[in-house]
């Protein structure tokens, strides 16, 4: 390394530690759903999950403004249980895997030492007309325990490509290995991180695509403002037409209970209360349900409480690999404010609406008869005090 | 999904102006049309939505001529309703055999009689498919064809094999069996269209489904109140116990004086590329006793003239048995 003013990342040790503070106080988000940011934010605050983070805002990768879809970004990395730090020219991002959306602080808002200090630390070059060859884009995955397991850096000319990203890949996965013997077989963390790093990788060199693809719809879907009125809170978001409640729902708004399976109402997985009656969110426009009162999954218990249905799913083990269980439940409430079943047959009926791959069928039956019947007994001995 | 422009107008007469528009298309509960947006088979440009149209309308009521269901009217609501449900049992239980709660809850009677057919070749781009791309051929007639039609095929000519696919709805078939009447508003005005006469069978042209123009709005249908409707049953049998299609099967009414039948309706679902009324097997029916080997010829009659192919051969004695079972038990039941 001839440029003495950047330090080569080492893969295996400690990520190097990093600051961004704000350059003025009480910065907040202009999008009128996203909580304010909490800066500075160091490595530190992520010890304990891995943290994805890349360094994209000067040259190299050729990403605009506009083309950059955090929310697709996020969904890869909620499924890993993996934070997300991104600079790009459109500023900073940052994620946890269940926070709300935040799209915050322009570049300018942040302080320039900082972003300085962070790019030299991870081996970029200081700046996109410092002259001279250098990687001016970098991608890192460091581990739950603050150590660096991956880094790829890309040159300005050209910019990285899937080839050089997997090529970096295949380079981690052997200083992995270097400190130890010789090993056929990826750990289960090794697998994870390589396999975030291809999403990652995969979706940077998809952005330019998307962007473009976007402004190409842009000229006939013209996205909508709409109010959806979910659990009580209303959230007010600009989607295209073209986006289903449930997508909105996961993607927009983070809220994930509602589950996707089969995205063609054939499977009950993304069940939600529209007006008090169960509905598919996945066969729902987003622009559909605007104004309509929404409950989804999140907004049956009271706090600590948990929805009678809730807590008869937990007593009667009624669920195996849980992920129909919100779908279930949800349709569950719908049912028995329909009131029209009530034997277990008329029940099972009801309820086919909603696939569970793992067959835990009878103990669904059983949990929607108990919360039934414990309905029925509160409103019967609400019945009889009254009287 | 391609893109497309999103219009909710205030009221019908907006509504039929934005439904007028070259590629419009009306949505209400879209568990039809969404699912076929995402597959690429409906390329709308512009999606119409009915929802806030205040003067179309959902309600159930009572007149002089039947029962009125507007067309916004959920399906759970037209099944659940005390007046179908007494008066016109067949339909109650029509649609509650159709889909899954959920569904119910968000398709609409207007919706459901122009619903698409679920034919797998029809919903994949990669095969071709007369109905979705005109003369391209289909792929059914030697492939898959074990959920196909055997009945409302033409033997010879253009028409022939062209498209085998299913009408899907359970509902419409109840309402052919019920005489019931679609009325619509149109570039033309207001026209009243006995739902027997709604579809087209494939013919020469399987892309054109139903005698409606494009734009016009289905606005409300009327079921007529009569001693048939009372003793009427659905039976439709499927691959698994619930939330299916149907393999096969019968709406029938029965007005049964004495022990003979006075007058019948029989239509069938599942085996045909429209709502099926089986005007030979009501025929056979008529003033014969209502027992078992009246209903056994009547359901030889429905079946003679079908066409099946090399997957679909079982429909025919699967349909005769829905018919014959359900005739049984619309018999069996309590004349009002």
């Amino acid at each position: 390394m001839d440029d003495s003013s950047t330090r080569q990342p080492a893969i295996g040790r400690p990520a190097p530690a990093f600051q961004l503070r704000a350059r003025r106080p009480q910065l907040r988000g202009d999008d009128p759903i996203s909580l304010p940011i909490s800066l500075p934010i160091t490595l530190s605050d992520f010890e304990g999950q891995p943290l994805v983070m890349a360094l994209l805002e000067q040259g190299g990768v050729p990403i605009d403004a506009g083309s950059w879809q955090p929310d697709i970004l996020r969904a890869e990395a909620r499924g890993l249980d993996a934070a997300l730090l991104v600079l790009t020219p459109d500023g900073l991002w940052c994620f946890r895997p269940d926070d709300q959306l935040q799209r915050f602080a322009a570049l300018a808002d942040l302080m320039a030492t900082d972003l300085l200090e962070l790019r030299r630390d991870y081996g970029l070059a200081a700046g996109a007309g410092a002259g001279r060859a250098g990687a001016s884009a970098g991608l890192y995955v460091i581990d739950a325990d603050l150590t660096l397991r991956f880094a790829h850096l890309a040159s300005a000319a050209g910019g990285p490509t899937l080839t050089t990203l997997m090529d970096g890949l295949a380079i981690a996965r052997r200083d992995l290995g270097h400190a130890q013997p010789p090993r056929l077989l990826l750990s289960r963390r090794e697998m994870v991180v390589s396999c975030l790093c291809g999403a990652l990788a995969a979706f940077l060199l998809d952005g330019p695509a998307l962007g473009h693809a976007a402004s190409a719809a842009a000229a006939v879907s013209s996205e909508v403002e709409i109010a959806l009125h979910i659990n009580g809170v209303t959230r007010k978001v600009r989607v295209d037409p073209r986006v289903t409640l449930l997508d909105a729902l996961r993607e927009r708004l983070g809220l994930t209970g509602t589950k996707k399976g089969c995205d063609h109402g054939q499977c009950g997985a993304c069940t939600v209360l529209i007006d008090g009656r169960r509905v598919n969110a996945c066969l729902t426009l987003a622009v559909m349900a605007d104004r309509a009162p929404i409950t989804t999954i999140e907004g049956l218990a009271r706090g600590e409480a948990l929805h009678p249905l809730q807590a008869a799913f937990v007593a009667e083990d009624a669920l195996q690999c849980g992920y129909c269980t919100p779908g279930q439940i949800m349709s569950a409430v719908g049912l028995l404010r329909e009131g029209q079943a009530r034997s277990d047959a008329e029940v099972r009926e009801a309820m086919s609406g909603n696939i569970c791959r793992c067959a835990a069928y009878p103990n669904i039956v059983a949990a929607i008869q108990r919360a039934r019947q414990d309905t029925q007994r509160e409103s019967q001995q609400e019945t009889q005090q009254g009287s | 999904m391609q893109p497309f422009r999103y219009i909710r107008p205030r009221d019908q007469a907006a509504a039929l102006e934005a439904g007028h528009a070259d590629g419009a298309a009306f949505i209400a509960g879209g568990t039809g049309l969404v699912d076929l947006l995402k597959l690429g088979v409906e390329k709308p440009l512009s999606l119409v939505d009915l929802a806030g149209a205040a003067d179309l309308p959902a309600a159930i009521e009572e007149t002089p001529e039947g029962i009125r269901i507007g067309a916004l009217a959920r399906n759970s609501d037209v099944a659940y309703h005390p007046l179908v449900r007494r008066r016109l049992p067949v339909l109650s239980q029509a649609l509650l055999s159709g889909a899954s709660p959920q569904l119910r809850n968000m398709a609409t009677v207007g919706g459901n009689l122009l619903q698409r057919t679920r034919c797998a070749y029809f919903r994949d781009l990669a095969w071709p498919c007369n109905k979705r791309q005109p003369g391209s051929g289909c792929s059914a007639l030697d492939g898959d064809n074990r959920m196909h039609a055997v009945l409302g095929l033409e033997r010879e000519g253009a028409g022939a094999d062209r498209c085998i696919a299913v009408h899907p709805s359970d509902m419409c078939v109840a309402l052919v069996a019920l005489d019931a009447v679609v009325h619509t508003q149109g570039p033309g005005g207001p026209r009243a269209i006995p739902v027997g006469e709604l579809h087209l069978a494939p013919g020469a042209h399987p892309e054109i489904e139903t005698v409606l123009w494009p734009g016009e709005l289905v606005t409300h249908v009327v079921v007529p109140v009569t001693p048939l409707a009372a003793r009427s049953h659905y039976l439709k049998v499927r691959d698994r116990a619930s939330y299916a299609f149907a393999l096969a099967s019968a709406a029938v009414a029965l007005e049964v004086r004495g022990r003979a039948v006075h007058a019948a309706r029989v239509a069938l679902g599942g085996v045909a590329t429209k709502p099926w009324r089986s005007r030979e097997a009501e025929q056979v029916l008529v003033g014969q006793p209502a027992a078992r080997a009246t209903f056994q010829r009547a359901a030889v009659a429905a079946l003679a003239g079908a066409r099946p192919r090399a997957g679909n051969r079982y429909k025919l004695e699967l349909a005769q048995r829905v018919i014959v079972r359900a005739l049984e038990t619309a018999a069996a039941g309590r004349a009002t």
